[in-house]
C-alpha cells in the first residue's frame, strides 16, 4: 500500500464516520425546523381565520346592508335610525 | 408543504366568500323615482333588519320645506294633516291603497310632524308579520 492509498482510505473512512455521526443530528434539526414552520403556519392560519370571522361578524351584525341617498349631510346611521323611528310613536 | 398551503388558502377562500355575500343591492325603482323630487331628501335603506332573520328595503322621503311636504302629500294622496297616516299600497303606484292578499306591496307610513314618509317593501307574509311585530315590540318597549 502506498502512502497515497492509505491517506485516501483514511480520508474516506473519516468522511463516512463523520457522516454517520452528523446525519442523525442533521435529521433532527430538519425535523425540528419543519415542526416549527408547521406550528407557525397553524398559528398564522388560526389568526387569519379569527380575523376573517370577526370581520364577517361585524358585517352581519349591522342592522342594514347599504344606504343610498340623494343629499349629502345625513349619515347612513341617521337614515337607518329614521327607518326604525318611522315605525314607532316617535313620528306622531 | 402542501398542507401548509391548504391551511393558508382556507381563510382566503372564506374572505372571498364573505365579500361575495356582502355585495350591495342596486338602487330600487322607488328610490330612482323620488330621488329627483325638489327640496326632498330621499334615501334607500337596503336590508333594514326587522329581526334576526327578516329584513326589508325601505325608501325614506323627507321634505325640506312646507311646500315640498305639500307636494309629497298631493303625490301620495294624503288628506289628513295631523299625526301619522299609514296604508298598504301598490308597489308601482304608492298612492293607490290596497289590501294585503299575499302579493308584494308597500307599507307606507307618513308623519305630518316630521314631514317624512317611509315606504317599506313587503314581498312575503314573513316580512309583513315581522314588520307588525317590530312595531308592536317597539311601541311596547317605548311605553
Amino acid at each position: 500500500m502506498t502512502f497515497e492509498s492509505i491517506w485516501e482510505q483514511e480520508e474516506r473512512q473519516g468522511l463516512q464516520r463523520r457522516l454517520r455521526q452528523d446525519y442523525p443530528a442533521w435529521l433532527r434539526r430538519r425535523r425540528q425546523k419543519r415542526r416549527t414552520a408547521g406550528g407557525l403556519a397553524t398559528v398564522a392560519a388560526i389568526a387569519l381565520f379569527a380575523a376573517v370571522a370577526l370581520y364577517n361578524n361585524t358585517l352581519t351584525t349591522k342592522d342594514y346592508e347599504s344606504v343610498y341617498c340623494n343629499r349629502a349631510g345625513t349619515t347612513d346611521a341617521q337614515w337607518v335610525a329614521l327607518a326604525g323611528k318611522t315605525l314607532t310613536r316617535a313620528m306622531i | 408543504m402542501r398542507r401548509i398551503l391548504i391551511i393558508m388558502l382556507l381563510p382566503l377562500m372564506l374572505a372571498v366568500g364573505c365579500k361575495h355575500k356582502t355585495e350591495t343591492p342596486a338602487e330600487g325603482a322607488l328610490y330612482v323615482r323620488y330621488a329627483s323630487l325638489p327640496e326632498t331628501s330621499v334615501a334607500q335603506v337596503c336590508g333594514f333588519q326587522l329581526c334576526d332573520t327578516v329584513s326589508v328595503d325601505v325608501v325614506l322621503l323627507q321634505a325640506e320645506s312646507d311646500e315640498a311636504w305639500q307636494r309629497m302629500k298631493n303625490e301620495f294622496a294624503i288628506v289628513d294633516s295631523i299625526g301619522v297616516t299609514s296604508w298598504l299600497a301598490d308597489t308601482e303606484e304608492p298612492a293607490t291603497r290596497v289590501k294585503w292578499e299575499g302579493q308584494p306591496l308597500l307599507r307606507i307610513i307618513a308623519s305630518h310632524d316630521k314631514q317624512a314618509i317611509g315606504l317599506y317593501r313587503l314581498d312575503s307574509e314573513e316580512q309583513y308579520d315581522a314588520l307588525v311585530d317590530y312595531q308592536l315590540n317597539k311601541m311596547t318597549n317605548d311605553k
